[in-house]
């Protein structure tokens, strides 16, 4: 007897019974007002698409504004210093992380079924996916204006953009403030000193230190998912003022 | 259903809120009286799971407050909350729809019912930062009811409400107390002379006394008063 003859004889045998006085039951529990309670929920990925709609507009358009002035600048100029502009792009992400603490929504939001914790990872889910997506495509536009390959303008841009965005991650968790001020400033850094990184070490962008900066794209990804999942755990009891 | 207190208490730095405070709540109104800065905010957080106890545990029906499953049948009201300022009272409504978990179905007919039920229907569409204290108050209450709770609780919740908005909220809850367990802080005793079922009387941080509102007899803010002055 081969294995697909074993296993419908097996289902043959294990056929659970046919379900008597289901009507009857399900009858019953309406007459009890139990099915009167809220049975349907959306599911994470209803609830996901959802919050996409909620994401502060000005994050959208902020996006939108740096992706065009990187492209544009990167037009204009094959030099180094377009890709110390990607860190600027994390400012959104790590402002819209404060948005329910300074709107005082946070509260609401921890005690509803999804919780703020669901809220704050949808956001970051949501406003990374399309940064990083667009990235990809200025990545895509402006790899013919530059001499490097691809993989190389990719690990250019994205490093700068990572890097901001852990130490961003780093500080929200350690000092969370409703204004984002101390992200921003953070973000502005992280450019500053991409910007400044060709002028003190003018071999950083050489095709030999290719390796290195995969092994920064590697470890930043690893840091950032670490940053992020502690900062998630911490939120499991925001702490309140008396 | 039963909402199970056993010897919570928290404390921050040198303040103890709550000090090892244990009941059990049942279907009907519970009022928790006290003075301001008597730890009744912090137990409400509490028993919502925004904050963890230090030592002790609240528990419904064996749930755990910090469940998916507890906050499904919860509703509440904290005392001083705001709203996204793009938001009008039903972009609120339907944005709160959603983190509960509502479907666009229901939260459209719940959003729909209980901006009828707080009489906001003609400023629905306005934004939430051109309304009242009591518009927003009343706005928060209908936030609290949209997944029909099982357990209300409410910080503070006639704060900013009118005396016509009162008797309003009053009526509402003593209808919704009948088949719900519902707790309401407030430090007016005049709010729960009439709907509160049983009563919780604390000061700094201890449960001074529990039991059914008809032990505090007519003139309750008497009752409110000798009890307070018993620990002194």
């Amino acid at each position: 007897m081969d294995n697909a003859r074993i296993i419908r004889h097996l289902k043959e045998i294990c056929r659970a019974p046919e379900p008597e006085k289901k009507k009857t039951f399900f009858q019953g529990l309406e007459a009890r007002g139990l099915t009167s309670r809220r049975p349907e929920v959306i599911n994470h990925g209803e609830f996901l698409l959802r919050q996409f709609f909620y994401v502060g507009k000005w994050v959208w358009l902020l996006t939108a504004v740096l992706l065009l002035c990187i492209t544009g600048i990167c037009y204009g100029n094959t030099e180094n210093y377009p890709f110390a502009l990607t860190p600027l792009l994390a400012v959104g992400i790590l402002v819209e992380t404060g948005r329910s603490f300074r709107w005082k929504m946070a509260e609401l939001e921890y005690t509803a079924r999804f919780s703020l914790r669901s809220v704050m990872l949808a956001r970051m889910f949501l406003v990374g996916i399309v940064e990083t997506a667009g990235l990809l495509v200025v990545i895509w536009v402006v790899r013919p204006w530059f001499s490097y390959s691809l993989s190389r303008v990719f690990l250019y841009m994205m490093v700068p953009y990572l890097a901001a965005s852990l130490s961003g991650s780093v500080y929200e968790r350690k000092n969370r403030s409703h204004s984002g001020l101390g992200s921003i400033i953070i973000c502005f850094m992280s450019s500053g000193l991409f910007a400044a990184a060709p002028y003190c070490l003018s071999s950083l962008y050489e095709e030999r230190f290719t390796f290195i900066w995969t092994v920064a794209f590697i470890l930043l990804i690893l840091c950032l998912f670490i940053s992020v999942r502690r900062w998630i755990c911490e939120l499991e009891e925001p702490v309140w003022n008396l | 259903m039963e909402l199970i207190a056993d010897r919570i208490t928290k404390q921050y730095k040198n303040k103890i809120a709550v000090d090892r405070m244990s009941f059990t709540l049942t279907k009907g109104v519970t009022g928790l009286l006290g003075a301001n800065g008597a730890g009744k905010t912090t137990l409400m957080r509490l028993l919502c799971g925004i904050l963890a106890p230090d030592s002790g545990s609240v528990s419904c029906d064996g749930m755990s407050v910090g469940t998916e499953e507890y906050r499904d049948i919860l509703g509440y009201l904290p005392q001083d909350f705001g709203f996204y300022p793009e938001f009008s009272g039903k972009d609120f409504l339907l944005y709160m729809s959603a983190v509960k978990g509502l479907t666009k179905k229901d939260a459209i007919r719940k959003t729909q019912e209980l901006i009828e039920l707080v009489g906001l229907r003609d400023s629905a569409g306005k934004k939430v930062r051109t309304y009242s204290g009591g518009m927003r108050q009343r706005l928060g209450i209908a936030q609290a009811l949209l997944n029909d709770p099982q357990i209300l609780i409410m910080d503070e919740p006639t704060a900013g409400l009118d005396p016509q908005e009162r008797i309003r909220f009053r009526n509402l809850i003593s209808g919704l107390g009948q088949n719900i367990i519902v707790l309401l802080s407030t430090h007016i005793v005049s709010d729960l002379e009439h709907i509160a079922d049983r009563l919780m009387i604390m000061k700094d941080g201890q449960l001074l006394w529990q039991g059914n509102r008809s032990a505090g007899g007519e003139d309750l803010e008497a009752f409110y008063i000798s009890k307070i002055g018993e620990k002194r």
